[in-house]
């Protein structure tokens, strides 16, 4: 093993893991961190290749098991296998977090690069817009959204999508405004390129690039928003195995069958800290901090 | 009603030093190694009575949008602030309350009640025959301040007129007999108020509603608890109490827990003095370790309303298939785990007296019988999923629920009967629906959902006027909520409760509640019940189980002096 070096040859700047292996000198982290991953995708993409049983078949007289061999997580109060129903409740829960980021983000480039490029009047609106929707919880908002329109996949996607995308819209107009003042975009217009060729030769392309970090850092928090709801019974109708849902079926039995609420939590906070392993990888090649092998 | 702050103040330091003293007295004890103070010790020596004292800190479930109307789970509150003209004893005797006597005339249509003496509202109105007169005026007339949702239903139809002939002489005329009138008036939801604050509007008298019973309404925190205080002038408990005069406790704290956990949590910390409704996962330890005081409610069983005025459940094979295509009683034993038992006779819940108990062994698990009467009913095509269809509709169920009718481990019975019922070729979809949403009619319009869980409580079969009167004369019955139209059976639940002789009325409600069944306008899974677990230091509460199970908290006490 050895430590990971980064270009300013500041070995502590990536302190996501400073421990690699000695193939391709990656962090164990990352490594741990995109097997997890990659066992949540195939289960979002082919569950029935990791089920062991159908997540919704009935067995009324093994309610409530324990994890076994049989059940490797336990079983429910149906007696549906407890992993077998995480396994499938991974399609929606990933539905959810990469849909709700992806709309949180496309939102927050229209407002973000329209209020840093146009200045003036409709900058001061739109800031005071998104400030304003800062200051109301992010739950709050995808509350609210929920309300008015029920609750399914679809409209979490678009509630907790809506309730982030406050922040990222305000990330997006300061990048856009840093990168307007670069000496290259100064350059750019000094040669005399349109307006037009600087948006989409200069300045998107810079300013864009730190929000494929920001996507994969907001699709585990997305999935964390999507299961709170979810366990506050405003999330996918039952019988979802959604890992919100999960939790909020257990919930009355956290001390009679602890794993139906800690199983699904070991999940979430699994996708969502390995999302975030990769995501804060990714942001430190992005800004340089740390090479490639 | 407002109180002072002076007299706010002075409770809750009261409440304060209580709690303090509770401490003390439990290290105290761990110092000492001596055992929890005896309930025997408790008794006032010299006067053999329990000691007065304490505040009883109550955890209960739900939260009602006003603290007295049609909800069962108002009535739990107006138990408290209210008395009624009359009480039920369990084994069915009508017993003196505000009303010290009656007579009921040979035509069974008119009643005279002597009202007790000396009886006042806690807002200094005194209580008398007039009081009563509007009240009962109130509550069958349109005005919707003063409507009552029980009440109305009940009475409307029979009804004729209600005039104080003295000061304490009601007279009430009906237009037919109707023979559990005094059944209606001994349910909590019938407690009487006083007039002068029923003036100020539903509103306020939402708020802090007024009555002659054991506690005063102090003050309604909204999303954490009702503060009641003792009402020092008490002099009208009902025959069926423990003791005449003013409660013991100085109070309750009526909290609301909703998260069930957290509520029996509380329980299990000190936090809580008394609990409502043990969650199904701790119910064995519940009865382990506390006293459980329970009551399971007469009227209608827990049940889902088939919807039956469109197809598939206006025919009454798709019911019967519906019935037969889960195990319901596999479902509840998985979902409760014990605490509540299984109720299959879709009629009436196991504690009415008019229960017919074979009733509960109808439709029995089984697919065969299920597939057979889909095929019969036209019910042919399947699709890949199995879904059966009639002319390109597909048998779909769409069912509408909230805790507020069915209990938190009851959603799991849903999702069995929902899996079980794919066998037959039914596609269930569920449709949760909060609590605030669901009073606002959401998923409860005619063409929003095919069955719908819910309740209605009584002491027994005279709910039968309520969930099953048909749409008569263009007046809809909006208390049927599976639109179930059968006009012989509504002759028979008239002719039962026209029947004077007991023997009579029970044959008659009987043979309702085997057409109900035989019609399945509803499929039974459950009760509703009333459970408490008590701390040790907690001694006679109990429950109105004449009524339908109110807790009743005025002849409670604390063993060691609070």
């Amino acid at each position: 093993m050895s430590v990971a070096t980064s270009s300013a040859g500041n070995a502590k700047a990536f302190t996501t893991a400073t421990v690699t292996t000695g193939a391709g000198n990656f962090p164990v982290s990352l490594y741990i961190a995109t097997v997890v991953v990659a066992f949540f995708l195939i289960a979002a993409i082919a569950p029935k290749l990791l089920q062991t049983h159908d997540p919704l078949e009935l067995d009324l007289m093994s309610s409530l098991k324990g994890p076994s061999l049989t059940h490797w997580l336990g079983t429910d109060q149906s007696g549906r296998d407890l992993y077998s129903r995480i396994v499938a409740g991974t399609g929606q829960s990933l539905s959810i977090g990469l849909g709700a980021t992806a709309l949180s983000l496309a939102i927050a480039l229209m407002l973000g690069v329209t209020a840093a490029l146009s200045s003036g009047w409709i900058d001061n609106v739109l800031s005071r817009f998104f400030d304003a929707l800062l200051a109301l919880p992010t739950l709050f908002l995808a509350l609210l959204f929920v309300s008015l329109l029920g609750t399914s996949v679809s409209t979490l996607i678009v509630a907790v999508g809506l309730g982030t995308s406050p922040g990222y819209a305000r990330m997006v107009r300061v990048q856009v405004l840093r990168v307007k003042a670069t000496g290259y975009v100064e350059a750019a217009k000094a040669l005399g390129h349109s307006p037009r060729g600087i948006l989409f030769k200069h300045v998107l392309p810079n300013a864009i690039s730190p929000l494929a970090t920001m996507f994969t850092l907001g699709v585990g928090q997305a999935i964390i928003w999507a299961s709170g709801l979810s366990f506050l019974g405003l999330g996918v109708a039952p019988p979802s195995s959604e890992w919100g849902a999960l939790l909020n079926a257990g919930r009355n039995y956290v001390i009679y069958a602890w794993w139906l609420e800690v199983m699904p939590g070991i999940a979430i906070a699994a996708f969502a800290l390995s999302v975030t392993v990769i995501g804060e990888y990714v942001q430190q090649r992005f800004e340089g901090r740390i090479e490639l092998p | 009603m407002s109180k002072p702050a002076a007299v706010r103040s002075g409770f809750l330091t009261k409440t304060l030093n209580r709690r303090l003293k509770s401490h003390a007295a439990i290290i105290a004890v761990a110092m000492s190694g001596f055992s929890i103070v005896d309930a025997a010790q408790a008794e006032d020596a010299s006067a053999g009575k329990p000691l007065s004292g304490g505040i009883i800190r109550y955890g209960h479930f739900q939260e009602p949008p006003c603290l007295y109307g049609g909800w069962v789970q108002q009535w739990y509150l107006q138990r408290q602030f209210s008395d009624n003209l009359v009480a039920r004893a369990e084994d069915g005797r009508i017993l003196p309350w505000l009303a010290t006597a009656w007579t009921i005339s040979d035509d069974r249509k008119t009643y005279t009640f002597q009202i007790k003496p000396g009886v006042k509202f806690t807002d200094g109105t005194p209580l008398d025959a007039q009081a009563v007169v509007d009240n009962i005026n109130g509550w069958l007339s349109d005005n919707p301040e003063l409507e009552n949702p029980t009440a109305g239903p009940y009475l409307r139809g029979v009804f004729e007129s209600a005039a104080a002939t003295n000061p304490l002489t009601l007279n009430l005329t009906l237009k037919t007999a109707f023979e559990p009138l005094l059944n209606v008036f001994a349910q909590s939801s019938q407690g009487i108020l006083s007039p002068t604050a029923l003036k100020r509007g539903k509103a306020v008298n939402c708020e802090s509603p007024v009555g002659s019973g054991p506690f005063i309404v102090e003050k309604w925190n909204r999303g954490k608890n009702v503060i009641f205080r003792r009402n020092p002038n008490y002099n009208s408990a009902p025959a069926t109490a423990k003791h005449q005069g003013p409660a013991y406790v100085e109070g309750i704290e009526w909290r609301f827990l909703a998260d069930p956990t957290i509520r029996y949590g509380s329980l299990l910390t000190g936090e809580s003095d008394v609990v409502y409704h043990i969650p199904a996962a701790n119910w064995h330890d519940a009865n382990s370790r506390f006293k459980i005081v329970r009551h399971l409610t007469g009227g209608t069983p827990l049940r889902l309303a088939l919807f039956s005025e469109r197809p598939p459940f206006d025919d009454v094979r798709v019911r019967q298939a519906f019935a037969y295509a889960s195990d319901r009683r596999s479902a509840v034993q998985a979902a409760f785990l014990g605490s509540l038992p299984y109720e299959g006779n879709f009629a009436l819940s196991q504690s009415s007296p008019e229960y017919i108990g074979e009733l509960s062994k109808s439709y029995s698990y089984d697919v065969e019988k299920a597939n057979k009467l889909l095929d019969e009913a036209g019910w042919r095509e399947r699709d890949a999923n199995g879904t059966r269809s009639k002319n390109g509709n597909a048998l779909i169920i769409r069912i509408t629920y909230t805790n507020a009718f069915s209990p938190p481990d009851g959603d799991q019975v849903l999702q069995i009967i929902q899996q079980q019922a794919k066998a037959a070729g039914f596609d269930v979809r569920l449709q949760p629906t909060n609590q605030a949403d669901f009073w606002a009619g959401k998923n409860l319009g005619p063409n929003d959902y095919e069955a719908l869980p819910l309740y209605w409580v009584a002491p027994g079969a005279e709910i039968y006027r309520i969930s099953y009167k048909p749409d008569l004369n263009g007046v809809r019955n909006p208390f049927n909520p599976s639109r179930y139209q059968d006009l012989p059976l509504w002759d028979i639940i008239q002719k039962a409760e026209q029947a004077a002789d007991k023997t009579q009325r029970i044959a008659l409600y009987q043979q309702a509640e085997r057409r109900i069944v035989e019609n399945a306008p509803s499929l039974s899974y459950t009760v509703l019940d009333v459970t408490l677990a008590l701390a040790d230091n907690v001694k006679d509460i109990w429950l109105d189980s004449g009524s339908v199970g109110e807790p009743v908290f005025s002849d409670a006490y604390f063993t060691d002096k609070k």
